[in-house]
């Protein structure tokens, strides 16, 4: 890096650092959103929570007749109350019933011949109500199943009096360091993909387009300083930014997560463990740096294209847009293929889940670290021939 | 020492095609004297200066700028010259302490020697009330201060002012056309753009009259205003300007 390289980042993170709206986009925005919107979820959640188990709702029984007792069973829900109907409403969301019980006709002569039995419970996931009515009485669905098994070992000629004594169940045995470790393998590598083109975003466009928008390019362009050295210095800038963005981005997470939903009554049911080792986290940090620099030469490339702080935000957003759904790419693959690992950020945000969850592909660790460090020498070297085009610098 | 000969530029329009905007213009300019480029807007005095300052590529003929040429040799070039456009700004969120030293660095200078210069040109320049305000904070008059500031700061031998009293009030225009004579004074080379006549009167040695691209007229004030003895150069701008057509706007 050449004196006046350095002089050209020093100053572009001078103007970064005064410019109050990058300034709070990256050291104040990341310790306000998420414990801000963790709490809203919460506050939401135990709302949602609070009015299901005030509300009342009705629950429909088609063939009643069918399970003795079935009426009482329901009615015996607290909040709940049964209606006989003839038959299954079309629709739940504007009918007299949240939820519907729905008994085939012949359980009995069923039962006798060793048929199966359909007994199906009717709701609307899309109705908060219908949701609500149909969690609540579905323990009862458990008690039919039970009262019909019973009726059909007798049937067959058993002595039941009662269900038999076993039962199959699920349990999630995994602990809060488990879930936190999924949590983090899943999302923290999308995340800082979208933060380090989000913090790059501003400063990229602001230090390239800027120059033209506020006629401060003619006076920088006739300096000693070469038109590689002025976009060295404010890609790193720009890199500089980035980074700390999605440094700070990721710590506000974990600050969300492990310290703010624990000071907080009521959220201790959202903590996560999400604890990462220290070589995790360097290594997290030197997988992110070629991706950083490939967006960051992006967008200065960018910028020296726009005519205008409107036209390199326009493009600049469509970097962004980009970035996220290649991050977005990174969810649902499971055992990503070679050649995933070729498509620049979604192959850094794949190659970091390997890390995060001790699964790492020693060829696909270097086709990522290769092909994106690749791409970022090329995008520095479309970046400074941008700038050095006249056609394209003073295009109007 | 500017020596320029046979210079054009030519820019491709998509909707206009090839726009000449200047056609193969020669002039030289010498140490110790003041060339003016007159011309009206559009003239071709920018496109000049941009060329002689590297920031565009001449698209014929050749120019040296203190020796070097300005096509082969643009980074010599651009560590001998300091630009001025009255169009060009400055950058609103620094001091103007941390303008000087970053555009000190730029043009090569050490930390040490930047302190020096502040320290020599504080008193000639009224520095003192311009180095820890933000740029965005100054009157007009302070920016453009600071701006002359930053063109003589790493002491150039060549130096280009493009309309540099631009927007300017009189007081300020006046303190920019005092501290030009001052620089001729000590030797520099001064190529200076304007379409105020007066002012051209006030600091020219030399002239040259560019309209759509090409010089109509050239020579000593003296010898422009010969052309007309009763008459201003400004009188005579108009004449030949007209007499070439160049007038009603008709660009």
């Amino acid at each position: 890096m050449t004196a006046r390289t350095t002089a050209v980042f020093r100053k572009e993170l001078i103007d970064t650092l005064r410019d109050q709206r990058t300034v709070f986009a990256i050291f104040v925005f990341p310790f306000l959103l998420y414990p801000a919107m963790l709490m809203l979820m919460s506050w939401i959640e135990s709302k949602n929570d609070e009015s299901a188990k005030e509300l009342s709702v009705r629950v429909g029984i088609v063939g009643e007749a069918e399970i003795p007792g079935l009426k009482e069973w329901i009615a015996a829900t607290p909040g709940v109350t049964p209606v006989t109907l003839e038959r299954a409403p079309e629709r739940l969301d504007r009918g007299d019933v949240n939820a519907v019980f729905v008994v085939p006709p012949g359980v009995e002569a069923a039962i006798a011949r060793g048929d199966s039995i359909k007994v199906e419970l009717l709701y609307m996931d899309t109705d908060n109500t219908s949701s609500a009515a149909a969690q609540r009485v579905r323990p009862i669905l458990d008690d039919i199943e039970r009262s019909l098994t019973v009726s059909w070992a007798r049937a067959m000629g058993a002595h039941a009096e009662a269900a038999p004594p076993f039962s199959v169940a699920r349990r999630d045995i995994s602990s809060k360091t488990d879930q936190g470790r999924f949590f983090a393998a899943l999302l923290i590598p999308y995340l800082l993909v979208f933060m380090v083109a989000a913090g790059a975003m501003q400063t990229a466009v602001d230090a390239t387009t800027g120059e033209k928008e506020r006629s401060t390019l003619e006076t920088l362009l006739s300096t000693a300083a070469s038109r590689g050295e002025l976009v060295m210095g404010k890609a790193g800038a720009v890199l500089a930014t980035s980074i700390t963005g999605a440094v700070t981005g990721i710590t506000g997470l974990w600050l969300t997560f492990n310290v703010v939903t624990r000071l907080v009554p009521g959220m201790e049911e959202s903590a996560l463990q999400i604890t990462i080792g220290a070589d995790k986290a360097i290594l997290l940090f030197l997988t992110m740096i070629p991706t950083a620099v490939f967006l960051s030469a992006v967008l200065v490339a960018i910028g020296c294209f726009a005519r205008s702080m409107r036209e390199g935000q326009t493009y600049a957003s469509y970097v962004y847009m980009g970035s996220v759904f290649l991050g977005l790419g990174s969810f649902g693959q499971q055992a990503p293929e070679q050649r995933l690992f070729f498509i620049p950020i979604l192959n850094t945000a794949l190659f970091q889940r390997e890390i995060l969850t001790d699964t790492v592909n020693m060829m696909h660790a270097m086709t990522a670290i290769g092909v994106t460090t690749g791409l970022a020498v090329l995008m520095l070297v479309v970046a400074t021939r941008l700038f050095s085009n006249e056609t394209v610098l003073f295009r109007t | 020492m500017i020596q320029v000969s046979g210079l054009q530029k030519t820019f491709h329009d998509r909707k206009k095609g090839d726009v000449h905007a200047v056609r193969g213009i020669s002039f030289t300019c010498k140490p110790g004297q003041v060339f003016g480029l007159l011309g009206r807007n559009g003239a071709g005095k920018t496109t000049t200066l941009r060329m002689l300052a590297t920031i565009l590529v001449p698209t014929g003929g050749t120019a040296t700028v203190a020796g070097f040429d300005i096509v082969e040799k643009s980074a010599e070039v651009r560590r001998r010259i300091g630009y001025l456009s009255g169009e060009t700004k400055l950058y609103d969120r620094l001091t103007g302490r941390e303008l000087l030293q970053y555009f000190g660095a730029l043009a090569g200078m050490s930390g040490a020697a930047v302190a020096a210069r502040i320290g020599a040109l504080t008193e000639r320049f009224l520095l003192a009330e311009l180095l820890d305000v933000r740029v965005g904070k100054m009157s007009t008059g302070m920016k453009q201060r600071l701006s002359i500031t930053r063109v003589v700061f790493h002491d150039p031998e060549v130096m280009i002012f493009d309309e540099p009293t631009a927007g300017l009030d009189v007081i300020a225009a006046r303190g920019v056309l005092t501290l030009i004579d001052d620089l001729k004074r000590q030797g520099r080379t001064i190529i200076y753009s304007t379409h105020i006549m007066t002012e051209a009167e006030r600091i020219c040695d030399e002239v040259a009259i560019i309209e759509r691209g090409e010089i109509l007229a050239h020579g000593s004030i003296e010898s422009i205003r010969d052309r007309a003895p009763s008459r201003s150069v400004e009188d005579v701008f108009v004449e030949v300007v007209t007499s070439a057509g160049g007038v009603n706007g008709d660009r």
